[in-house]
């Protein structure tokens, strides 16, 4: 479903942010990128959409090429993946409704897709009651889900999450960390970037650990810290 | 679904900033009235040209110790020439003729011309294959023995060619400059628009949005620009060109004058077309660098 292959990124100004990055990850997984702010994890998701082009090496999503494709091909490429942001990236000025069906008409869906489409999964995210609601009017947890369900409602064989509970208190985070469980049930890959220690240790699923932009750590069941680098990390300091 | 989708969108970024939509609109309309207007003007004067065009245009006076004999060689001679069309010999008592009709309504002044038929001598009245041939013709009939004066209406046709040549000058001026500020001021406000929807550009490429959906509805916006304008000059130059025609012409009776409805439908197509190609190049030079994939 993806595959990353010797993959590195180096910005202007010499910040290496991608190291010789190769990684696989099949349909359906369900995969924690995690690491010290800096470590690249967004850039990771970001070369994966193509908002950015890697120094070297390749890249596949869902079966496209992604640092080959023609620049007039990247949007059907961001129609197969969906993304999550820690800061929901709504539009205030639409309702939840109108901010999921959004997605939908901007990419051309017939009108009576998007009615059957939205409600659908405004009901799977719980928000089927305040469809009428602008973002202002919601909790940080409920924009995190109308972002979701944003992101899923086109039914995206990825979804991509930067830190989506970032912004969020723990006991809401357990419910957006719920609603991603669920999405994966349903056979969507998620990729989920975050320094959330509590989250990646409870749902014990693969663990991928970047630092300066390498990958350090590949486990399939893991937690945030391998048990070796505690006394290390502790003494870097906590991460943000 | 698609196309009532980019409509609603290209409207509801004109309703956002009228005021500024309103002055690239009438930037267009000031450009194309006066680059119109100057074509229209430019007709009338071409018409007045065309009309000295049909009257005889090169008169050589002839002496009286001419003979009749002599006058046709030389008709002869002259009409054989490339530069000239025809030759018409004008006798003693045509001239006469001539001079009651041009001045009816003056008793007095025939009357001093029937009385003394020597002031309006035999002429040959030449006119020229092209306009600006007069001046040669002119020459070359000068030379011949008996001819006492040559005049030709050289000096008005000058004048009016020049005064055409000013218009399409003029014309082409301003078309460039203030059709340069007209395409600028579009580029502006597609500017404005592309930056007050950032946010919902960032997300239609984050969920899949091709780039030709983001980009029509600026299009169409910098299209309706060019048009409304160009459409506003089209009505006003067709509706109200008569006014400044005829306050231009050098024709005796202004009031004849009528722009022909086909001439000023065609122009205005040209100028709708004008419109609607700045409105697209301002559009795309707004979203320039702005929009990119």
């Amino acid at each position: 479903m993806i595959r990353l292959q010797d993959v590195t990124k180096v910005y202007d100004g010499g910040v290496v942010a991608a190291q010789g990055v190769s990684l696989e990850i099949a349909k359906g997984e369900f995969v924690f990128l995690v690491g010290p702010s800096g470590s690249g994890k967004s850039t990771l998701i970001r070369l994966l959409l193509r908002e950015e082009l890697p120094t070297s090496g390749d890249l596949w999503v869902a079966g496209k090429q992604v640092n080959k494709l023609p620049s007039w091909k990247v949007p059907l490429l961001r129609r197969s993946v969906g993304t999550v942001f820690q800061d929901f990236k709504l539009l205030p000025s639409k309702t939840v409704y109108e901010n999921v069906a959004f997605a939908l008409e901007v990419i051309g869906r017939p009108r009576h897709v998007i009615r059957q489409q939205v409600p659908q999964v405004l009901r799977l995210v719980g928000l089927a009651a305040k469809a009428d609601r602008l973002p202002r009017q919601l909790s940080g947890g409920e924009q995190q889900r109308v972002s979701i369900a944003r992101a899923f409602v086109n039914r995206p064989l990825i979804l991509f999450a930067d830190e989506p509970t970032g912004n969020l208190d723990p006991g809401t985070s357990v419910g957006i960390m719920r609603l991603l469980d669920r999405i994966n049930r349903t056979g969507t890959t998620v990729v989920m970037a975050t320094h959330d220690h509590a989250i990646v240790d409870a749902m014990r699923r693969r663990v991928v650990a970047l630092d300066r932009g390498a990958v350090v750590r590949d486990e399939s069941r893991g937690a945030y810290e391998s048990v070796p680098s505690l006394p290390e990390a502790l003494g870097e300091g906590e991460p943000e | 679904m698609r196309f009532q989708y980019l409509l609603t969108q290209t409207i509801q970024g004109i309703r956002r900033n009228p005021l500024v939509v309103a002055s690239a609109i009438v930037a267009v309309l000031v450009t194309l009235v006066l680059v119109f207007g100057a074509i229209v003007v430019r007709w009338s004067i071409d018409q007045d040209i065309g009309r000295w065009d049909d009257d005889v245009r090169v008169i050589a006076w002839l002496g009286g110790e001419i003979s009749p004999d002599q006058i046709f060689a030389m008709q002869e001679e002259i009409s054989s020439w490339d530069e000239v069309e025809e030759v018409v010999y004008f006798s003693k008592p045509q001239a006469l003729e001539e001079f009651r009709e041009l001045f009816p309504d003056q008793p007095a002044l025939i009357e001093v011309v029937e009385e003394d038929p020597s002031v309006l001598p035999d002429s040959l009245r030449i006119k020229p294959t092209e306009a600006g041939d007069y001046a040669d013709i002119q020459n070359r009939v000068a030379v011949y023995p008996g001819v006492q004066e040559v005049t030709a209406a050289g000096e008005e046709i000058d004048a009016l060619v020049a005064r055409s040549n000013r218009m399409r000058t003029f014309a082409v001026g301003v078309f460039v400059v203030l059709g340069a500020a007209a395409l600028v001021l579009i580029a502006n406000t597609i500017r404005m628009a592309v930056y007050a929807r950032r946010e919902e550009i960032s997300i239609m490429r984050l969920v899949g949005a091709g780039n030709w959906f983001i980009r029509v509805p600026f299009l169409l916006e910098g299209l309706f620009e060019g048009v409304a304008g160009a459409a506003l000059a089209a009505l006003i130059v067709s509706l109200g060109n008569k006014p400044i025609v005829q306050m231009l012409s050098t024709v005796t009776d202004p009031e004849s004058i009528v722009v022909p409805v086909q001439f000023l439908l065609q122009n205005s197509l040209l100028v709708l077309a004008f419109g609607a190609a700045t409105g697209l190049l301002g559009s795309a030079l707004g979203m320039w660098g702005t929009l990119r994939d």
